[in-house]
């Protein structure tokens, strides 16, 4: 508890030091607890997600760093690897190949480069899993941007 | 049967009973031919020895065993290798303990070795500064009390003990750790354990190890029965699947059920599901599964189509609604394969459908029911004896030495009369689930099976009876009675006889009852080789080869097999009973 307390507080002097970093990423921890985050990632550009803002959602245990954070979607988010109405994300290192050598921000990095490059094979999205997997390329593309456009970009006004 | 004549070359031997009993160990030889009398009464004295004469091809481990025969294996791989203990124990798990393996691989492409099981060929020291900053807890420490593996990532005490114990904890896929850093894979031995880990852990890991080098090798095993913790090395290709564990649990290598001599793996596992699932299978019985209306043998219903025929030899052609023979159904009854005959029945009211299906599932239940409650009453019955050979083995025979002024050594043949029984006990208990799964249109078959386990049973009867009833009066005695080397000598030649009933039990069902399909030149063949045998009695192996000779067909004193149909006639009939052929002179 207090070895995850010490090293959640060096990584929140690190997104402060740096904040400007990655300016895809925005790590913010709650004023009230430390095991609670949110991120703000950018749909990474030539992706349908592209121009879109994503919020993500850290619970994070208290055996932290060895054991890995939960993480889900805020956003709405049509992605085969993510579930469609819980936000859940299907990623290895947030699973059995996680390492304590991570942080928060390696995490939203990996993300991002799920969101790029999706894994049509171990789907929590199965209509989006099946575009992929039938080679409808232009249907998943579609529905993908759509949902970004629904649910990830600012409303204009 | 071609090996006929071999066989009694082999019984000339003076080695006879020694032939005799290797041949236990599963030559599946032609040594179904068999005594199956009862009516031999004679005692043999060798055969208590002799049952110890068996080679085993298995090895029962104890832990310590166990501990030195991965330490050897460890020590020999690292001197071959030249490589530490501990790299040479994560080589050796990867290759589920198997030396040669490691060898084969490591000298095809030693590289490729070590990529893939995360040992570095260039171990890399920690960065030579005065202090470093920790992978996991981004802490800032001296030098001196970091630590890492071969890689030369450093991470600190704590957060190394807090890494291994999370993998520990996470079960035996701590044996394949690897440094935290997500882009090394060096691997993390026993060494860096004992290093870093708490005393807890290090025992998990230890216990773990010592599990991996039982579990992940091909050839051995953890004995199963419920707190044991011997492991069997087992010798493929040779003999039995029986393995005798030092907790005195038989059980099969194969499927590590409970030791099911004479039915296969395969039986046992329907078995067990079948009696698992006996109460939810009503259902699927009533749905997918009716005996055919000639032979009775459960017919599975795979297709749509209502055109059902019974599997060989039987072939009845019937119908899956009404059960009505297949030949009955003609344009007249609606067509073949619109069967309103079914539907016409309903609508008369001639039979109501699902009393149909009642009556259908109840026979099929009622035949289960009949080997169930057998099969199950002599498990009972084993269980009961197998607590009176330990309050033998712990009290009885103490007081019987007392009453009867007899030594203990002498009174060994009371263990091993209340051995047999258990062992007779198991074997019957099985041949009920045989019994279950043999066709019921193989009748001679039947017959004669339903024969041997009749004089099974009745001759187990014999000996529990003695071991049980008689030896009361000796243990109640108030003195010493001159009867009891004549009570030794009926138990202990009943024991013999009992055993070797059962052991010839065992072959003959094992091999199918080949002979009660025999034709007739095999019924010949038997028939010269038992007049042979009388030849051959009186001579000093008389006795034993008394026990080998003559096929089934034939030894059952008062049963004679006909040679048209091979049912199994009582010798009292002059002309079969099945097909009417006249009994060969
Ligand atoms: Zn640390
Ligand atoms: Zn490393
Ligand atoms: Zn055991
Ligand atoms: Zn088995
Ligand atoms: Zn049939
Ligand atoms: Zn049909
Ligand atoms: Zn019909
Ligand atoms: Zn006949």
């Amino acid at each position: 508890m207090q070895a995850s307390r010490a090293r959640l507080f060096k990584e929140y002097k690190e997104v402060q030091r740096e904040k400007a970093a990655d300016p895809d990423i925005q790590l913010v921890c709650d004023d009230s607890n430390i095991f609670k985050w949110t991120a703000l990632i950018k749909g990474p550009s030539e992706t349908p997600y592209e121009g879109g803002v994503f919020q993500l959602v850290f619970a994070i245990p208290e055996q932290y760093p060895l054991l890995p954070p939960q993480v889900r979607f805020l956003t709405k988010i049509f992605h085969p690897n993510v579930h469609f109405k819980s936000g859940e994300i299907c990623l290895d290192i947030l699973k059995n190949a996680w390492s304590p050598a991570w942080t928060l921000q390696s995490v939203c990095r990996a993300i991002i480069a799920l969101m790029a490059h999706p894994e049509p094979d171990s789907p929590l999205n199965c209509d989006s899993g099946n575009l992929l997997r039938s080679g409808d390329i232009r249907g998943y593309r579609s529905m993908a941007r759509m949902y970004t456009r629904l649910a990830a970009m600012p409303k204009k006004g | 049967m071609d090996s006929d004549e071999d066989m009694h070359d082999a019984n000339g031997s003076e080695s006879l009973e020694d032939d005799f009993y290797s041949e236990d160990m599963g030559m599946e030889s032609d040594d179904e031919d068999a005594d199956y009398d009862f009516g031999n009464e004679e005692t043999n004295d060798d055969a208590e020895d002799i049952t110890f004469h068996r080679q085993q091809n298995y090895t029962i481990l104890s832990e310590s065993d166990i501990h030195q025969r991965q330490e050897d294996d460890i020590s020999r791989l690292s001197t071959v290798l030249s490589i530490s203990r501990f790299a040479a124990c994560i080589l050796l798990r990867h290759y589920k303990w198997s030396v040669s393996m490691v060898h084969e691989e490591w000298f095809a492409d030693e590289h490729d070795v070590r990529q893939v099981v995360g040992l570095l060929e260039n171990p890399v020291e920690i960065p030579n500064v005065r202090e470093l900053t920790c992978g996991i807890c981004f802490e800032t420490y001296p030098r001196n009390i970091m630590s890492a593996a071969a890689c030369g990532h450093p991470f600190c005490g704590a957060c190394w003990r807090g890494y291994i114990g999370t993998s520990v904890s996470d079960g035996p896929g701590c044996l394949m750790l690897r440094c935290p850093d997500p882009s090394c894979g060096a691997a993390i031995g026993q060494d860096m354990v004992n290093k870093l880990a708490t005393e807890e852990d290090k025992k998990k890991y230890a216990r773990y190890l010592l599990r991996s080098y039982i579990e992940d090798n091909r050839k051995t095993k953890w004995c199963p029965a419920p707190g044991c913790e011997f492991a069997v090395d087992f010798v493929f290709g040779s003999g039995s699947n029986d393995v005798c564990c030092k907790c005195s649990y038989s059980f099969c290598w194969h499927c590590t059920e409970e030791t099911h001599r004479p039915v296969d793996c395969g039986t046992v596992a329907k078995w067990i599901l079948k009696n698992s699932a006996e109460s939810e299978n009503m259902n699927w019985i009533l749905a997918n599964s009716k005996p055919c209306p000639k032979c009775k043998r459960p017919i599975e219903k795979n297709q749509g189509c209502m055109h059902m025929t019974c599997t060989p030899p039987c072939k009845f052609e019937f119908c899956w609604l009404c059960l009505g023979a297949w030949s009955e159904h003609g344009e007249r009854t609606g067509g073949f394969y619109a069967c309103n005959r079914y539907e016409v029945a309903k609508q008369e009211g001639l039979y109501d459908e699902s009393e149909r299906r009642r009556e259908m599932a109840k026979n099929s239940l009622e035949r289960y029911t009949h080997y169930y409650e057998r099969w199950a009453t002599n498990q009972s019955s084993r269980q009961k004896a197998l607590a009176d050979l330990h309050s033998m083995q712990t009290e009885k025979l103490e007081k019987l030495s007392e009453k009867q002024s007899q030594p203990g050594s002498q009174l060994k043949f009371i263990i091993e009369a209340w051995s047999q029984i258990v062992e007779c006990r198991r074997v019957l208990k099985w041949t009920y689930a045989y019994g279950y799964y043999l066709p019921e249109h193989e009748h001679a078959k039947r017959q004669f099976f339903e024969y041997l386990q009749g004089e099974a049973e009745s001759g187990l009867e014999r000996l529990h009876q003695c071991a049980e009833k008689e030896l009361q009066i000796y243990l109640e005695a108030d003195s010493p009675m001159k009867e009891f080397s004549d009570f030794r000598t009926k138990l202990a030649g009943l024991t013999s006889v009992t055993r070797n009933y059962f052991e010839n039990l065992v072959r003959a069902l094992e091999t199918g009852l080949k002979d009660v399909d025999s034709t007739n030149s095999q019924a010949a063949c038997s028939q010269s080789s038992n007049s042979k045998s009388v030849c051959g009695k009186g001579s000093k192996s008389g006795k034993n080869k008394a026990a080998r000779s003559g096929g089934p067909s034939r030894s059952l004193d008062d049963h004679w097999s006909c040679d048209r149909c091979t049912f199994f006639n009582p010798g009292s009939a002059t002309t079969c009973q099945m097909c009417e052929h006249h009994l060969p002179t």
